[in-house]
């Protein structure tokens, strides 16, 4: 058997050049000796997308995206279909801890500094992969045709309203019609299991390969100069001579990492699934019957939130995309060159303040 | 677009009323008996509180006549039949339930209709006829035909069972928010506790000591099926791979640095 697989290998190896590229990662793809385990949350995120798609795919094998078998057809995978149940939890509680992961992973980019110059791109197109996210749990939501999917989709595609002159027509694009139906289920869906997908995965692509290109970043902890190294004058590839490999030392992180979330997601998928799908999740859509309380899911509540918060929607909404611009915007606005959280005190401050803010109107949407 | 926006909207509100009209029927009977002296308005009074009417049922489905149509409306051509007399009142009332006809005749207040015996009304009441329910059963009411001791046995024991059918109802529930397919249980359990309460009227419980003892194997049947692979002990065995895992990584890594 050994001798088989060897052979297998050696096949392989003498068309593609394995070895050398194991060899390499051994040896010259070097990380930052004081790396830390928050640099193994992108690994964490492949693995968390790659468990999505798998779950997806298993899902629209019996998933119906017709209003009137919509529902059926999530009952009939989780009663019917022998691990159905399973696989539709994964998917639902995977989408909540994705977005969790993706958070966790931000902000340990933010405190690091690593969204500095030269990573203006590794930033932006993490920081759209992170709205890719939201954009296909907001669309994957409306798909089990049930009440509380129904009217959070109704209220949350009626915010478009309040945008002057386009808005009333960004709402139709978005619904296919004045009222959410079969067209918005049919756009959502093609959104969902389609241009979504698709998108986040060239821009993961993309993301790793500038990782690849401009080397990882050094982490400012444990060291006395803690400034950002790069000239703006040519390309430098950010070498870490004394560093570890890659492979294994690193990877052995990212699967001790990858362990952990797992254990964690299972937790949630086992013993609390209800905290991410509600008893209403499980009542059919009924367009005549509105919900006396209707909450999106957790990572919009504050956005939900701010918009009660004001008087007229378009300013909650004008100043939800400001906010927007200038986070996608940061490594340009932030130009300083420190990187060390407690070396440049009113980032980390405004940060931390943002932080807690946004935390207290997740908590005061959920209980308001 | 808009169009059919409209016509959403219009055959919603056209959907709504109908809903409402069937609920809350618009019946002359009452429009003329509620300006009247109590002794002919109280009825109405008594069955707004009533069960019949929460489920829409009308004066004409017991006194017949044309509920629509004022100056018909008690003309014995279109069925108008007034007060029933006392013998004719349970196969009145089982006209609709048909179930619990039989075992009242067949029971001992059946066997006494007509010698003294009670009918329908006696317990349930006549015009403000409320959900069947053991509250029907107590110990003054029975007391004014015999000693209480039998009918008192009989509520105890089907006190119980009541208790197990609201447990199974709540089980349902909680199965049914966790979106475990109920639809096939809750009208069985529907369909028990319907039988249930009419089987009351033949005084025999045996039946429904059984009947409840099969819905409560089917419901452990479901509440498994649901569970399939999403059970506490697969969990555990997930959460504890992957925290092995976890540590196996971290003593190689321990290890290699």
């Amino acid at each position: 058997m050994i001798y088989l697989l060897k052979h297998i290998y050696e096949w392989i190896d003498v068309r593609l050049g394995v070895h050398e590229i194991i060899n390499k990662k051994r040896t010259s793809y070097l990380m930052p000796r004081n790396i830390n385990a928050w640099y193994s949350l992108g690994s964490v995120l492949l693995v968390s997308f790659v468990l999505q798609i798998t779950s997806g795919l298993l899902l629209m094998l019996y998933y119906v995206p017709d209003v009137d078998k919509a529902f059926a057809s999530v009952s009939f995978i989780m009663n019917e279909i022998p691990l159905g149940r399973l696989v539709r939890l994964l998917h639902a509680v995977g989408s909540s801890m994705m977005i969790l992961v993706l958070l966790m992973h931000m902000l340990s980019v933010l405190f690091m500094g690593s969204y500095k110059s030269p990573r203006e791109f590794h930033w932006l197109t993490g920081f759209t992969l992170l709205l890719l996210a939201m954009g296909i749990s907001l669309t994957g939501y409306l798909l089990p045709w049930n009440q509380l999917s129904f009217w959070a989709t109704t209220v949350a595609t009626d915010t478009g309203n309040a945008i002057p002159l386009v808005g009333e027509y960004l709402v139709e694009l978005l619904r296919g019609g004045h009222q959410v139906g079969h067209h918005t289920l049919g756009r959502f869906y093609t959104l969902h299991v389609g241009i979504i997908p698709a998108t986040m995965a060239v821009l993961i692509i993309i993301h790793i390969l500038l990782v690849q290109r401009t080397g990882i970043s050094t982490p400012p902890f444990g060291l006395e100069d803690t400034t950002n190294k790069w000239k703006d004058d040519k390309f430098v590839y950010e070498e870490h001579p004394d560093g570890i490999p890659f492979f294994p030392n690193f990877l052995l992180q990212d699967l001790i990492s990858i362990s952990l979330y797992l254990a964690f997601f299972m937790t949630f998928v086992f013993f609390f699934p209800n905290l991410f799908i509600p008893a209403a999740a499980y009542m059919p859509a009924n367009p005549l019957v509105t919900p006396s309380h209707i909450k999106p899911e957790w990572y919009f509540l504050a956005n939900y939130q701010t918009l009660k918060l004001f008087p007229s929607e378009i300013i909650g909404i004008t100043i939800q995309l400001a906010g927007i611009f200038f986070l996608a915007m940061l490594p340009f606005f932030d130009q300083g060159a420190e990187k060390h959280p407690l070396k440049r005190p009113v980032f980390t401050c405004t940060a931390i303040s943002v932080i807690l803010i946004w935390v207290g109107f997740t908590i005061w949407g959920l209980y308001s | 677009m808009r169009c059919l926006g409209v016509i959403l909207l219009a055959l919603g509100i056209l959907i709504t009323s109908q809903a409402d009209a069937a609920v809350k029927p618009v019946i002359v009977c009452i429009q003329c008996h509620i300006a009247q002296p109590t002794k002919f308005s109280q009825p109405v009074k008594l069955w707004e509180t009533s069960i019949h009417a929460e489920h829409g049922v009308g004066c004409n489905a017991c006194h017949g006549g044309d509920p629509m149509d004022s100056a018909q409306a008690m003309s014995p051509a279109r069925g108008f039949r007034g007060v029933p007399i006392p013998t004719a009142i349970p196969a009145l009332c089982g006209g609709c339930h048909v179930g619990v006809t039989k075992h009242y005749t067949d029971s001992a207040h059946g066997r006494t209709l007509g010698k003294g015996g009670p009918t329908c009304v006696t317990c349930h009441g006549s015009h403000d006829i409320q959900k069947a329910s053991l509250d029907l059963i107590s110990k003054k009411k029975c007391s004014t035909c015999h000693t209480p001791e039998k009918a008192w046995l009989i509520r105890s024991t089907m006190l119980k069972r009541d208790t197990m059918l609201n447990a199974i109802e709540k089980k349902i529930k909680t199965l049914r928010s966790q979106g475990v397919e109920t639809d096939q249980l809750e009208k069985r359990l529907f369909s028990l506790r319907n039988r249930f309460h009419a089987m009351f009227h033949s005084l025999d419980i045996k039946l429904i000591l059984q009947e409840s003892e099969h819905i409560q194997a089917a419901l452990e049947k479901t509440s498994g099926a649901g569970g399939v692979g999403t059970g506490p002990l697969t969990g555990v065995v997930a959460v504890g791979w992957a925290l092995i895992a976890a540590l196996l990584f971290y003593l190689i890594k321990k290890n290699l640095d």
